[in-house]
């Protein structure tokens, strides 16, 4: 067997990238695929919280690399899901730790027994975007539709194109609020994804539930009704190579806009 | 009646459709972006920018008339390149004498610079004068632009010609004075420019400090999960 290897970055922090890694993780792990996800934010590690996992670590990608423990001992099981596994970052180490060289021969030993290896990135794109990237042949970029955020997005794209070993690339827009985008407020999909000049994998609206599901420490997937699960399986299906149609995401919520979407498209047919 | 009910009925149609029609922060945000993107990945800052359209004007207002301050410079991405697309809003071409004409001065301007600079090179022991006299120019220049152009001129080649040294002084006084020859074509556009850039400058330092006030909040939030973390895991190992 050989896996895929992609790496989740995004150049700018707090867009999502840690959530996007244990959605898509788990997601592609539900659906069969026997998948590892690596937390290569030293110093920082949060997949674990998120996962539910953080009482579990034993040994860290540091320990693999200084040889503590051998690589399958490092990997951390799902609770749920035996197809998933979490290789976790050092906590008490920083970005100097591990070398890209170092990762990317973890990456070729996992590749023979799994499906799919995704990497959490760090935010920044110093040291840790550079380990992170070296053993990873796709790559997923995240933003969410503001300046600062598209900015580093388009930064991290600049760079993406000039690693020869980033065979392709795809834009995932995180936290997407559609109440916004309908009054102007925020900036479109198309606006970012023209702006970008990135192929789009997924659009993943703003949602509540993603803090209460980080709260209980169990990805969202899980959850069968949360419209951002829908939206992250779907990503995974893309990622499988499945052509799924993008979730219409713009369904008025609250009340006020659903009256005001009501009378919008009565004026229309008018006019 | 019928008319008071019209009037009602367009308020109603208005407090609905308003939100639509409004241009909110969203285009102010994808032009900037645009902005901002386009000179990040060009290395090209705004004043390169305005460089640039300056001598594209000088070039091109040798062979037609136009409406100067309508001439657009952007940089677009076409497929996998960045394309530079010129804009020029021509009002008339000009004749074959009038082109002659600017040639010909062009060329007289050439010549006499030329003559200037050998007959600098002729005059070594003036150099180190040229050079104080060139530092104080600089400074005074923006009052007396007509009477010292042609001082400048004379100093800036003999400089560059003469010591290798020197050269990075002369650079950045060349460009002073083609923005000057600019502006005095264009100074409305100019000037209002430049109150453009001066307001997006703003706008965008009111955004980073905005960010940066994030950070620390993030940072301590981080820490608080490493301490938290830490003590989790000293716990495991006591």
């Amino acid at each position: 067997m050989t896996g895929r290897v992609l790496v989740i970055t995004s150049g700018k922090g707090g867009v999502g990238k840690t959530t996007t890694t244990a959605n898509i993780g788990t997601a592609l792990a539900k659906a069969g695929n026997k998948v590892v996800l690596i937390d290569t934010d030293l110093g920082l590690r949060n997949l674990d919280l998120l996962l539910g996992l953080e009482n579990r670590i034993v040994y860290t990608i540091v320990d693999v690399v200084e040889e503590r423990c051998k690589l399958k001992q490092a990997l951390v099981k799902d609770k749920k899901n035996p197809n998933l596994c979490l290789l976790a970052a050092a906590q008490t180490r920083d970005k100097t730790a591990i070398t890209g060289e170092q990762l990317k021969s973890i990456c070729e030993e996992l590749k023979e027994e799994n499906d799919f290896i995704i990497i959490d990135c760090p935010a920044g794109i110093e040291q840790g975007f550079e380990n992170a990237t070296a053993g990873a042949s796709e790559a997923i970029v995240v933003a969410t539709p503001e300046m600062s955020a598209v900015r580093d997005a388009d930064r991290i794209i600049g760079l993406l194109e000039a690693k020869e070993h980033i065979e392709k690339y795809h834009l995932l827009l995180n936290r997407v609020r559609p109440n916004l985008i309908r009054t102007n407020d925020m900036m479109s999909v198309e606006d970012v994804v023209e702006i970008l000049s990135c192929e789009l994998i997924g659009i993943i609206p703003e949602d509540t539930g993603i803090i209460t599901s980080t709260n209980k420490g169990e990805p969202i997937v899980n959850d069968e009704k949360s419209l951002a699960g829908q939206a992250y399986k779907n990503v995974a299906k893309r990622i499988m190579g499945e052509d799924v149609e993008f979730l219409n995401i713009d369904e008025p919520q609250d009340f006020i806009s659903k009256v005001k979407a009501f009378f919008l498209k009565l004026f229309k047919k008018e006019a | 009646m019928k008319e008071i009910f019209a009037d009602f009925y367009n308020k109603i149609v208005d407090f609905f459709t308003k939100t639509e029609e409004k241009d909110k922060t969203k285009e102010v945000a994808r032009n900037r972006l645009k902005l901002v993107l386009m000179q990040d990945r060009t290395n090209l800052n705004p004043r390169l920018l305005e460089r640039l359209r300056g001598e594209m004007i000088d070039l091109l207002s040798k062979y037609v008339v136009m409406d100067k301050e309508l001439l657009e410079l952007n940089f677009t991405p076409e497929d996998d390149q960045l394309a530079l697309m010129l804009s020029i809003p021509v009002i008339r071409a000009k004749d074959e004498e009038e082109i002659e004409a600017a040639l010909k001065a062009e060329d007289e301007e050439k010549e006499r610079l030329a003559k200037l600079a050998k007959e600098a090179e002729e005059d070594d022991d003036d150099e180190e004068y040229d050079e104080l006299e060139e530092g104080d120019e600089e400074d005074t220049e923006d009052e007396e632009v007509s009477e010292n152009a042609e001082n400048e001129e004379e100093t800036v080649n003999e400089t560059s010609e003469q010591t290798e040294t020197s050269e990075e002084q002369p650079k950045p006084k060349k460009k002073k004075k083609k923005k000057k020859k600019k502006s005095s074509q264009t100074e409305n556009s100019e000037s209002e420019e430049n109150k453009d850039n001066n307001g997006n400058n703003e706008e965008n330092t009111n955004a980073e400090t905005s960010q940066q006030g994030e950070n620390p909040e993030q940072e301590s939030v981080s820490e608080e999960q490493n301490n938290s973390e830490n003590k989790e895991e000293n716990k495991e190992e006591n």
